[in-house]
């Protein structure tokens, strides 16, 4: 049996209760398994980063829960859920956000710093996921000084830096070139297979969908399909 | 990590970071240099009083300065002097008797202020001698010599060796008028001093009083003002019989000016700060909501709201306090300047004259007040940070993060 990462219980999010009501989420159910590389999909305003922010303890539902590993995270609040998405959840967004004063050694190892990792374990670490994500010369670069796409891998880097128990990637490819996207895709791809890291995005990208090994449709906040497409996971549905 | 981001953060924004800075050093020069100079004109209003009028001390007959009556004189005068002048605190004193009458030339008359002196031993404690601006100070080998004010002297158009009739009255009630020459004419920063008191010779009026060598005043001028309260303690303790008071309490006007003084300029300091900090606030308001998206990214991350406080505090410090040595040192080489050189107010110099000020200021800060000035400071820089701080605290990551 697999074991759950993530378990949406019920989610429902609803914007502007008190005036005009606007249904984002609609009884969402989500159980998704360590190692799973998910595709939300859907049109805009159909609840992918809605039901992300939910996932990722950015926002909190109008009703239901989630848990993380068992905990309830819609429970916690202030300080307590920020300790908890520093520990367990790593975040890949569509404009990179790397904070722009630091290098990219720096914007990976500020994950580390703020988890209180002693300095040459640190530098450790950083020397290795920038190995990963194909970037071990440009460390000393800042954001500005990179490509989209190079931005993307060091988002990336940071995201797996705190050693989470998943990423959440909000249209990781949106800004970025048909190469820059591939290249994206490939490597996490990889971290997937080699390090069973578990990612969710929501996408409109096709290319992201193409090569996602699960696919959840949503549409009006309604989880309206979730499955495997035909062509990709090499004939393996995880659904069952 | 946090201190660096802070520190980086700061530059991003380089003209409105310098804009600031100028701001700060300018308002930091501008409330050190103010409060330098008020400094230097309260400074040289107190030592002018001080050496030119009051002394540090005086002691009189406990009913004197009530009544001013001429039998109030203070008993075994000469030995109070010696038993005085024995302390090492003591630069001068000297011992005067005291009048008050009328002075009258051929152009008018004026109520004035008799200081009958002892010559020698008045020109050590007030070196009256070097205030002449014209005539001479007093001849052992002439009688009757009068030093009168240029104020007096221009009034009633008396000049350098001119007659003059002092009235008053002697110990026994009756009206005493006597014929003085003007030996010489001072000068000093207080123009209604000049106005109001005439120097003559202590034995001359002793004798048209009939005083037989009595003495109104003691005063007495020490190294320092340091030694002044343990001086007094000492005086009072050793002359239960007379009354001891300091200059502050002999003059409690320019006791005021100097607290008041000293208050006012605190309160410009703290204008100067408080527009300062809105400027700071609006500054660091605006850096805050221009990175709207990217403290809710920190806040996704994992960095709790007390680190994205206090990364808000340190911006704003680093901001305050890398305009701070430039105002300082800027505040440092101008009061160096003008201390050596004086502000010379010519223009106002009458102005100044008729309030007891002298129209050259000498700025001089203290110690006591840099500190103080840097405590303002950091309060400031303090008080400035929190409600930028504040602002970022309550950003949303979601809605952050979407914008």
């Amino acid at each position: 049996m697999k074991q759950a990462v993530i378990d949406a219980h019920n989610l429902s999010k609803i914007y502007d209760e008190d005036s005009i009501p606007v249904v984002a989420l609609d009884h969402a159910q989500l159980h998704l398994n360590r190692g799973e590389f998910t595709a939300i999909k859907g049109p805009s305003g159909s609840g992918k980063t809605t039901l992300l922010n939910m996932i990722g303890g950015l926002d909190h539902p109008s009703s239901g829960y989630v848990e993380i590993n068992g905990t309830n995270i819609t429970k916690l609040h202030g300080n307590a859920l920020i300790d908890f998405r520093l520990n367990n959840i790593g975040f890949v967004f569509q404009s990179y956000n790397l904070i722009p004063v630091l290098t990219a050694k720096e914007n990976i190892e500020f994950i580390m710093l703020l988890q209180k990792i002693p300095a040459k374990q640190r530098e450790m670490r950083v020397l290795e996921l920038l190995k990963q994500v194909g970037l071990e010369n440009k460390g000393d670069k800042r954001p500005g000084e990179l490509s989209g796409g190079q931005q993307q891998r060091i988002a990336v880097a940071r995201a797996l830096a705190s050693k989470p128990q998943f990423i959440l990637a909000d249209e990781p490819t949106a800004n970025l070139d048909s190469v820059s996207a591939t290249n994206l895709l490939d490597m996490m791809l990889k971290l997937n297979e080699e390090e069973n890291m578990t990612f969710v995005f929501s996408t409109h990208d096709q290319r992201v969908i193409s090569r996602a090994r699960r696919v959840i449709t949503l549409e009006d906040g309604k989880i309206v399909e979730d499955t495997a497409p035909a062509k990709i996971t090499n004939g393996i549905n995880l659904l069952e | 990590m946090i201190l660096k981001i802070a520190r980086r953060n700061i530059w991003r924004s380089k003209k409105r970071s310098l804009t600031l800075l100028l701001a700060i050093s300018l308002g930091l020069w501008s409330g050190m240099f103010l409060i330098a100079f008020y400094n230097g004109m309260i400074e040289q209003r107190v030592n002018a009083a001080i050496q030119d009028e009051i002394s540090h001390i005086q002691i009189h007959h406990p009913n004197f300065l009530n009544d001013h009556e001429s039998r109030f004189i203070v008993p075994d005068a000469e030995k109070t002097i010696k038993l005085i002048k024995e302390n090492s605190s003591v630069k001068a004193v000297a011992g005067r008797l005291i009048l008050f009458g009328m002075i009258a030339s051929p152009s008018g008359s004026t109520g004035i202020k008799i200081n009958g002196i002892q010559t020698e031993a008045e020109n050590k404690l007030t070196q009256l001698s070097s205030k002449l601006i014209d005539g001479h100070y007093f001849t052992p080998s002439k009688r009757n010599e009068i030093i009168i004010g240029q104020k007096l002297a221009n009034k009633l158009k008396l000049n350098i060796n001119k007659k003059t009739i002092l009235t008053f009255q002697d110990t026994a009630g009756n009206l005493a008028s006597a014929a003085f020459r003007i030996a010489g004419i001072f000068k000093t920063q207080n123009t209604p001093f000049d106005e109001t008191n005439v120097f003559v010779n202590i034995e001359e009026l002793d004798s048209l009083a009939g005083l037989k060598g009595g003495i109104h005043e003691i005063a007495v001028l020490l190294y320092s003002n340091n030694s002044l309260d343990s001086c007094l303690q000492r005086f009072k303790s050793v002359l239960p019989e007379l009354e001891v008071k300091s200059w502050i309490e002999i003059s409690p006007e320019i006791g005021i000016t100097v607290s008041a003084g000293t208050q006012m300029v605190y309160i410009y300091m703290g204008i100067i700060l408080l527009a300062l900090t809105f400027g700071i606030i609006n500054t660091m308001m605006m850096s805050v909501l221009e990175r709207t998206r990217e403290i809710g990214m920190l806040l996704a991350l994992g960095m709790n709201k007390f680190k994205i406080f206090t990364m808000i505090l340190w911006e704003t410090c680093f901001l305050i306090l890398a305009g701070c040595p430039v105002g300082m040192i800027l505040a440092f080489i101008t009061i160096a300047i003008t201390h050596h050189t004086g502000i010379h107010l010519n223009n106002y110099s009458e102005v100044y004259a008729n309030f007891g000020y002298s129209p050259v200021v000498y700025p001089n800060l203290n110690m006591d007040q840099l500190i103080k000035i840097i405590f303002m400071v950091i309060i400031t820089a303090l008080v400035s940070a929190i409600f930028p701080a504040q602002r970022a605290l309550k950003i949303k990551p979601a809605s952050a993060i979407k914008n």
